[in-house]
């Protein structure tokens, strides 16, 4: 567990606690809600995580980086945002991946596009995302995510 | 509850079990490497849930609804839009996690737009990976990302606020929910029953409810039998509906 992870368990832990102190009533009542509304989401959760682990097998690192350093910048631009889009590798394997793209001299508005779409739009959980907050909110979420990061991309090929 | 009814309520799930029997029959060596795969990430959910638990259990119970309102409602302005990005950013866990913490601030009348920042600084914006982003790709790089990623989140609220109402959003299933048709007023032209045969039907001149509805998709045409309903009889009771 990292330490930013601890940190919250002690907040949480605390925070319950006073909340018993304070009403509790209210706090079992509380309780049973938050059972009902995250046990409503355990089986897509569990879904989506070995949804990822399917997509870390089948499209792992080896190809994503072939994309990325492609040398047409824009039709690499677009596809890395679709492939940041669709997997869901972890932060800590993504940035020295396309650290190291950069530093070999790839172009950084793909990189970036990948980035921003990796964590942005979650074509993975959309459709928990659909199931709790509706379509409408879901589908504008993800489309916006995904045209915002072309333009953050776009944008800091510009400025670095 | 029968396994049918499990099944669609599980749609996801049981797809991604039929996809890894298929993968283990025809090539057990990767279903082995994608379970494999999983298990650091079904490690950080079991870290991660039970504080989200405890964390919306104390929002619902402890923070006053007034307190949510002017902190992250419609009329928080600025002021809100920045409190949302201060929690979204020093959030814990993966985007999933941030579901049952916005639900239940969107049930305690935060706004949309600030939803929408929660949802996505809690996605984009960490503190340890922002230090993973400085140490592989420098300073600047990180710095200018993060200053066109707060700015884009900005604007994505702003525009998902103008395009999404509350109504839009599914109404919290887990809450009482009652459909009545007045019988005074009701006479029986049966329009409401072409509409949803499921949830209303014939008896004795007068239409009666024949189930209660549930899901995005039956409230939407039962509200079409409202609006149709020639003498406005039909009466739909959403409590605790986000609203």
């Amino acid at each position: 567990m990292d330490i930013f992870t601890i940190i919250f368990w002690i907040i949480a832990i605390i925070l319950t606690a006073v909340s018993l102190i304070k009403d509790k009533k209210k706090t079992f009542a509380a309780m049973k809600k938050s059972k009902a509304m995250m046990g409503n989401m355990i089986g897509e959760i569990i879904a989506i995580i070995f949804l990822i682990g399917l997509v870390l097998t089948f499209i792992p690192p080896g190809p994503i980086e072939t994309v990325l350093g492609s040398a047409n910048t824009f039709v690499s631009t677009v596809v890395s945002a679709f492939v940041g889009s669709i997997t869901l590798i972890p932060a800590f394997v993504a940035f020295p991946l396309v650290g190291s793209l950069v530093d070999v001299g790839a172009s950084i508005v793909p990189a970036v596009a990948f980035l921003t779409t990796l964590t942005m739009v979650g074509a993975v959980t959309f459709p928990l995302e659909k199931k709790e907050f509706g379509t409408r909110f879901a589908l504008t979420r993800n489309a916006l995510s995904f045209g915002f990061a072309i333009v953050i991309a776009l944008t800091m090929g510009v400025i670095l | 509850m029968n396994v049918k009814s499990i099944i669609k309520k599980n749609k996801l799930l049981f797809l991604v079990v039929i996809t890894y029997i298929t993968i283990f029959i025809i090539a057990p060596d990767k279903a082995a490497r994608s379970v494999e795969n999983s298990v650091y990430y079904l490690i950080e959910m079991l870290q991660v849930l039970p504080v989200i638990f405890l964390f919306t259990v104390v929002i619902e119970a402890i923070v006053p609804k007034e307190m949510i309102i002017r902190g992250f409602g419609e009329k928080s302005g600025f002021r809100g839009n920045l409190l949302a990005l201060l929690l979204g950013s020093i959030s814990a866990g993966p985007i999933y996690a941030a579901f049952p913490v916005s639900k239940t601030l969107l049930g305690k009348g935060a706004s949309i737009s600030n939803i929408v920042i929660i949802l996505s600084t809690w996605a984009v914006i960490k503190v340890p990976m922002l230090a993973n982003e400085v140490k592989f790709l420098g300073m600047d790089f990180m710095g200018v990302r993060w200053v066109l990623t707060v700015t884009a989140i900005f604007l994505m609220a702003y525009i998902t606020g103008l395009i999404i109402k509350k109504k839009d959003l599914p109404a919290n299933k887990t809450e009482v929910m009652s459909l009545e048709i007045n019988e005074e007023y009701c006479i029986g032209c049966g329009i409401c029953i072409k509409l949803c045969p499921d949830y209303y039907e014939m008896d004795d001149n007068k239409v009666v409810v024949k189930k209660m509805p549930e899901g995005e998709k039956a409230m939407s045409a039962i509200q079409e039998s409202i609006d149709k309903c020639p003498s406005n009889a039909i009466i739909l009771n959403r409590k605790g509906k986000v609203s």
